[in-house]
């Protein structure tokens, strides 16, 4: 629209002078306990490329902290010889454009050895080439659309798309599936209705569970698009209502969804909403979520997983809340595939330029048994952990219902 | 007796344009004052410095002794009304309204007392409309008040004109050519319009450019030409001055003299 | 045909919001010829003053009884617009009044950004949806399939309503007589003795408290509120503005809801359905600017003398 080059030029022109303002704001994460470490050679980064800001901002926080935790430990253990290890955290606004810039800026720092993620799919497909061109290894704590790593043809044709890219997460493929089986099967709801905010994220889901959908017996009644910034949904609540759907399933994220579900129920349409782990956070249920809507999540609930309570404990001894959100499991694996890479890169030899594809290849070949279980990645660079659950909202809070394996 | 409003020493200049130079004017209670002068000569714009619509680059205006201040909402109210020579109704509103704006100034009603009708508010508009109503009776517009202005014949614009401006309860009016595109029947009724006007204790001001109807209706006249005062006097002095007979709009002095003995005449015949 | 039913019922709904932000443009524009962008962000900004005075003013006990905290937002949100509103004309505008028009319009997205950025960097988690609290009357009424939400309900009514004494006021009392004179003809109208300052001051506000109702209304009916939100119904209440004709109350209104019909049911009935909806609206803009440039009830443009 008209306006918005206007205020797009005046956002940039406010943003440069907060830059400026701000040139370094790398934290430095466990420096009183690098006396006890020999971090003679110098400081190494790990970026962090997430939602600082925004509505995606409790997710992106909780990744970012969750990877500082990690950080933190190594320096304490000096699991990285002669190395201090810092965070370098930037923020995308899940929104792809900004996302580049972010990668770029860690891209051209020669201590930034690997990448914490990014939280959406959509910004993961700018910040992936950027990376690729230094040889950045990219670690994606909840990027969980299969085109990333599969290409289009993720199915029947897979094919790797970036040597740097890997996820600690599972996939849409599996999510969508692993929902669709869930509302036919375990819910008997046949008659479904499908809303997506057309990003890549929600439309990569939306369709997988079309799919499988069909596939056991289920009907797809009615599909319908939402604008990301759309705030009244009436008008697509009344087409969808029409259609008599028994449970509706939106391929998108919280911020839309909660409010989405609250209009649903005003408008006389009372069945479940359900959604992927884009809708799995408190602020969905804040923002107007109901009893009984759904969520698929990857891996298992942080907070029964016995391998995730020493993670839980940590976060909460650094900082005081339990705020890791959806991502800080995966994303304090991530980060810690990251270090173990390096320290293994390391072994033989000081860290340069010349060190990059050692330590892609070391990354790869990285496994661990981290906070959500065994991490290790697959050719493509996946996880191999494929672990799903389910969630439903249950006196205005998650609650696990089921967790277990997709199988088909 | 001081007199009702006294021009001082005005002079406007429009960048390098001197359109008035220090002219002097004065207005007696209850008289009828004629301003004349060729095209161009500065008249409407003598009118706008008294009104506030200019401020005057040098000289002052009184009303009664005292100087009026520089804004055209305040001369109002201080009692300087006037009309306009191309006219400046509001063409939106009905014939009715655009009276009743005239006594804006002379309501209390504010912006709350306005939102919830009270008793007092319903007082203050019908108080205004009565008011308004007798004015568009006293210039002749009957049974027209839910008429849009922009609606109305010509000459019955320029006499809304006049009763939306007696409507601000002037000391003093200030009629910027009111015959202008009038047809003989409308100009001596608005001759007689005047003279009630008059009778009603406000002093006149008044430009036209037909001399007949200036020398029939004036106490006095002044004659403006290129923004200087050329001649002041009771209507048989200004028709015998030749300066005036010369100067007035660049006519052959013969052509001129003649207009101004047959005005002179006619006007006599009407006194008689 | 209870889905058509239904879409027209939220189509009067959506122009109901719409109406009392487009009441506010068109009266601005009326009297100063003025576009003021930023009116949409005073709408979002009395949506969040309204929170604020729920969040942070009301005591907890308070709170939970609606008919005491949701008139209390109302005031408080109403207020927040004012001030907000009459800085803006004052420090904004009032400067600019004799400039080419350019300048002010120009002024108007700066007042518009800066607002926005304002509330986002100063407002606690503005950067993210916050929901409103639950003090509208909940739920719907339901007439055969058709769902009406009480909110809902009360936003038309609301709407509605004010913009009858609106016009009233406009048409029958010494300031709203002053306001049609400023806005024919403003030499003039001094000469009556109107104060421009006044009637322009007093528009603005006119404008924030519709705004207001509606910054409150919205979030009650939407249950959600964002700093985007004035930019977005902002540019849907212009567009009724201008189809209805600028400066015209009544063609706001109309052209308001005109265009929540035109979103809803092209959302349901034309291709592309509601992510397309909006392409409909300026679809029907040009053709009625094309046909009838001053819009539905606007009067054509006068030479000033
Ligand atoms: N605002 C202005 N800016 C510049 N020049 C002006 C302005 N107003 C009037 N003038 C000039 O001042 C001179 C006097 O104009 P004015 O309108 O006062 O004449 P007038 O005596 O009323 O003439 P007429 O009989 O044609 O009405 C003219 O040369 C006119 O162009
Ligand atoms: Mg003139």
């Amino acid at each position: 629209m008209r306006k918005h080059s206007v205020k797009s030029a005046a956002i940039v022109g406010a943003a440069l002078l907060v830059l400026a303002a701000c040139s370094s704001n790398k934290n430095e994460a466990g420096g009183n306990n690098g006396g006890s470490c020999d971090t003679s050679k110098g400081t190494l980064t790990v970026g962090v490329v997430a939602p600082l800001s925004g509505n995606l901002s409790a997710l992106g926080i909780g990744i970012k902290q969750s990877a500082e935790l990690a950080v933190d430990e190594a320096n304490k253990k000096c699991t990285v010889k002669g190395y201090k290890l810092a965070v370098s955290a930037q923020d995308d606004e899940a929104n792809p454009a900004k996302g580049a810039q972010a990668a770029t800026k860690l891209s051209t720092d020669p201590t930034v050895i690997g990448v914490v993620g990014t939280l959406n799919s959509s910004v993961a497909q700018t910040v992936q080439p950027i990376l690729k061109e230094k040889k950045i290894p990219q670690v994606s704590p909840a990027n969980t659309n299969p085109t990333l790593t599969r290409g289009n043809d993720f199915l029947t044709a897979p094919k790797r798309q970036f040597e740097n890219y890997f996820r600690v997460c599972t996939t849409d493929d599996l999510q969508g599936p692993y929902a669709a089986n869930y509302l036919v099967e375990k819910a008997g709801k046949k008659k479904i209705a499908i809303i997506t905010d057309g990003k890549t994220y929600g439309e990569g889901l939306a369709a997988e569970l079309q799919k499988q959908v069909t596939k056991k017996g289920g009907q797809i009644v009615g599909s319908e698009k939402v604008g990301e910034k759309d705030t009244d949904f009436s008008g697509v609540i009344a087409k969808i209502k029409a259609t008599n759907p028994e449970a509706v399933y939106y391929g998108g994220e919280y911020p839309v969804a909660g409010p989405l579900s609250k209009q649903m129920k005003d408008a006389g349409l009372n069945v479940p909403l359900m959604g992927g782990d884009g809708i799995f956070d408190g602020k969905f249920i804040e923002l107007g979520g109901k009893e009984g809507d759904l969520a698929t999540s990857v891996g298992a609930p942080t907070e029964s997983l016995a391998t995730a309570k020493a993670f839980v404990d940590a976060y909460k001894a650094k900082f005081g809340k339990e705020d890791y959100a959806a991502y800080g499991a995966f994303s304090y694996d991530a980060a810690n595939a990251l270090i173990g890479a390096l320290a293994t890169t390391l072994s033989s030899g000081d860290w340069s330029d010349s060190k990059r594809d050692d330590m892609l290849a070391n990354v790869g070949k990285y496994s661990g048994s981290g906070a959500t279980g065994d991490v290790k990645f697959d050719q493509y660079g996946d996880s191999t952990n494929k672990v799903l659950t389910v969630y439903s909202v249950t006196s205005g809070k998650w609650k696990d219902v089921e967790t277990g394996t997709f199988t088909g | 007796m001081t007199p009702v409003l006294e021009a001082r020493d005005v002079s406007m200049v429009f960048g390098g344009l001197k359109a008035l130079k220090g002219v002097t004017l004065t207005l007696d209670e209850g008289k009828i004052v004629g301003l004349i002068g060729p095209n161009g000569a500065g008249k409407t714009t003598f009118f706008n410095c008294l009104t506030g619509l200019y401020t005057p680059t040098t000289g002052q205006v009184l009303l009664k002794g005292n100087v009026l201040p520089g804004d055209p909402a305040q001369v109002t109210d201080a009692g300087v009304a006037r009309t306009f020579q191309n006219i400046r109704l509001f063409p939106s509103m009905t014939v009715l309204e655009n009276v009743m704006v005239g006594r804006h100034v002379r309501m209390k009603q504010g912006p709350l007392a306005s939102l919830f009708h009270g008793p007092a508010y319903h007082r203050g508009e019908k108080a205004a409309r009565d008011r308004s109503r007798e004015l568009l009776s006293f210039v002749g517009l009957n049974n027209l008040d839910d008429e849009l202005s922009r609606n109305l014949p010509y000459g019955d614009q320029r006499r809304l004109e006049i009763a939306r401006a007696l409507a601000t309860d002037p000391a003093v009016l200030l009629l910027d050519e009111p015959t202008a595109g009038m047809n003989p029947q409308e100009t001596e009724a608005t001759q007689q319009l005047i003279f009630r006007i008059r009778e009603t204790g406000v002093s006149v001001v008044v430009i036209e450019h037909d001399i007949k109807f200036i020398f029939g209706l004036c106490d006095s006249v002044s004659v403006l030409v290129q923004g200087e005062l050329l001649v002041e006097g009771s209507p048989e002095t200004v028709r015998a001055d030749p300066r005036v007979v010369e100067a007035y709009l660049g006519k052959p002095p013969e052509e001129v003299a003649h207009e101004v003995e047959a005005a002179a005449a006619s006007a006599e015949e009407e006194q008689a | 045909m209870s889905v058509l039913l239904q879409q027209l019922v939220n189509g009067v709904m959506q122009g109901a919001l719409i109406a009392l932000i487009a009441l506010g443009y068109t009266m601005v524009y009326g009297i100063i010829q003025l576009i003021n962008f930023a009116h949409g962000e005073v709408f979002m900004v009395a949506s969040y003053g309204g929170l604020a005075t729920y969040t942070w003013l009301l005591p907890e006990d308070l709170k939970k009884v609606p008919y005491v905290a949701l008139p209390l937002m109302f005031v408080g949100g109403i207020i927040v617009a004012v001030i907000v509103a009459v800085i803006m004309e004052r420090f904004a505008y009032r400067p600019l009044r004799n400039a080419p028009r350019l300048a002010p319009l120009i002024t108007a997205l700066g007042v518009s950004v800066f607002l926005q950025e304002f509330v986002r960097n100063v407002y606690p988690n503005a950067t993210s949806n916050l929901p409103y609290p639950k003090v509208f009357p909940e739920g719907a009424l339901s007439l055969g399939g058709v769902n009406i939400s009480k909110t809902g309900l009360l936003l038309v009514l609301l709407s509605v309503g004010l913009a009858v004494v609106l016009q009233t006021y406009i048409n029958r009392s010494r300031m709203g007589r002053a306001m049609r004179a400023t806005a024919q003809d403003p030499d003039t109208a001094k000469l009556m003795g109107v104060d421009p300052d006044r009637v322009i001051v007093l528009t603005f506000i006119f404008g924030a408290v519709l705004a207001g109702v509606a910054g409150i209304l919205y979030g009650g009916y939407l249950s959600n509120i964002n700093i985007d939100m004035g930019f977005q119904t902002g540019i849907f209440a212009f567009t009724a503005a201008v189809l209805g004709g600028v400066g015209s109350i009544r063609g706001a209104v109309i052209g308001a809801f005109i265009i929540g019909l035109i979103k809803t049911l092209a959302g349901q009935y034309m291709p592309g359905g509601t992510q397309y909806d909006y392409v409909w609206i300026f679809v029907v803009l040009i053709l009625v600017l094309v046909f009838r440039p001053q819009g539905l009830f606007g009067e054509p443009e006068r030479v000033r003398a």
